[in-house]
């Protein structure tokens, strides 16, 4: 519901439902339609291991982590002990301290609660990241956190739906569109980084990223590889554009 | 521990894989998202630590991206490396062509990898 009660004159006590509805209306289109794509998978890995549909569908809701919920069908579709598919689960998902810390001071406003934090780092995943650190810096500050809610609340509604529809129906693609599905991540990611790229630090981020991970997958012991690939090329990029903002000024 | 866990597995029933996804899924995950609510306590949204961390973030997604063409899984591995690639730049490029859109950037990119797999797999 919309309320149209408050006098337009108190910015401060207007309400968030429009700012809501906006990011209900960025996310329906292409963001939830690559995640829908993106999730689809999952469902037909949740069946091969003979678990229920509705395991699938909790874990986009719960885990919200495409490469997550891979990692936990697939090893246990591989016969690994569980406390060891914890640990994978649990190495793959330490990209989001990095993610939450980017976009979730962005967000905040001096009175936030902190249980509102936690409620929002919930929602914090690649494609509402990408996004949100695209579009929200240029909102104001009161927009942001409906915006956010609105958009992530969006995706992942469709990507439960698409894992539900995905446990049925993905042995039934043909081999050609099941890549095609297997590739909407990668390329929407990517194309989305490059739109969301402001700076001189985003372009080198981006590009050490992508050539260090051949690098580390070669050198960094198994599990640890996106964690020298961020930390290693991240710093790189920072470090490459605090040398180019010294010499620009001097 | 494996007894327990197979005596947990026993004692809940049909409720186990639900179990599963919440202990060794949602858990182990969502622990640094919580873990990362402290750690921005006190920081100012333009403090020097958070543009490094945006770095460190934004190289991360460009390497998960890059490690999931380097590895594919299932049906993309049919699709040779250097179309795989090819697709991605292709998007880019569309991306730009077609006024910083990122619709036809994906498009595009889809576009020359499904052509690929077909090509690959006929």
């Amino acid at each position: 519901m919309i309320d149209d009660s408050t006098p337009p004159d108190s910015p401060a006590a207007a309400s968030p439902w429009p700012f809501f509805w906006s990011g209900v209306r960025a996310a329906t289109g292409l963001p939830a339609f690559m995640l829908m794509c993106a999730l689809v998978g999952v469902g037909g890995l949740c069946r091969d291991i003979g678990y229920p549909m509705g395991a699938g569908v909790l874990s986009t809701l719960a885990i919200w982590a495409g490469p997550g919920q891979m990692v936990l069908f697939g090893s246990i579709a591989g016969g690994m002990a569980l406390p060891a598919v914890a640990v994978a689960v649990s190495l793959s998902s330490i990209r989001f301290i990095p993610m939450c810390m980017a976009i979730l001071p962005i967000m905040r406003r001096p009175n936030t609660p902190t249980w509102l934090m936690l409620v929002l780092s919930h929602y914090v995943a690649v494609t509402a990241w990408v996004e949100g650190m695209r579009r929200l810096p240029g909102m104001p500050l009161e927009a942001r956190i409906p915006y956010f809610l609105g958009f992530a609340n969006t995706v992942m509604l469709a990507a439960a739906v698409a894992t539900g529809a995905g446990y049925y129906l993905i042995k039934q693609f043909p081999p050609a569109l099941a890549a095609g599905l297997l590739f909407t991540s990668p390329i929407y990611f990517t194309v989305a980084l490059v739109a969301g790229a402001r700076q001189a630090l985003d372009w080198l981020a981006l590009l050490s990223g992508f050539v260090t991970m051949p690098v580390a997958a070669f050198f960094a012991p198994a599990g640890f590889d996106l964690l020298f690939v961020g930390v290693g090329g991240g710093t790189f990029a920072y470090c490459a554009q605090r040398l180019l903002n010294a010499r620009r000024s001097a | 521990m494996s007894a327990a866990i197979a005596a947990l597995e026993h004692a809940t029933g049909g409720l186990w894989p639900y179990l599963v996804v919440i202990l060794f899924g949602f858990l182990p995950s969502e622990i640094w998202r919580w873990l990362s609510v402290f750690l921005v306590k006190g920081l100012d949204e333009d403090s020097q630590i958070l543009v490094w961390v945006r770095a460190v973030a934004t190289a991360l997604l460009a390497g998960v991206v890059a490690k999931m063409l380097l590895s594919p899984s299932g049906a993309l591995a049919v699709v040779p490396a250097l179309w795989r690639w090819g697709a991605l730049l292709g998007g880019c490029l569309a991306f730009f062509l077609f006024r910083r859109s990122i619709m036809a950037g994906v498009i595009v990119g889809e576009a020359l990898l499904i052509g690929a797999a077909f090509y690959a797999t006929a």
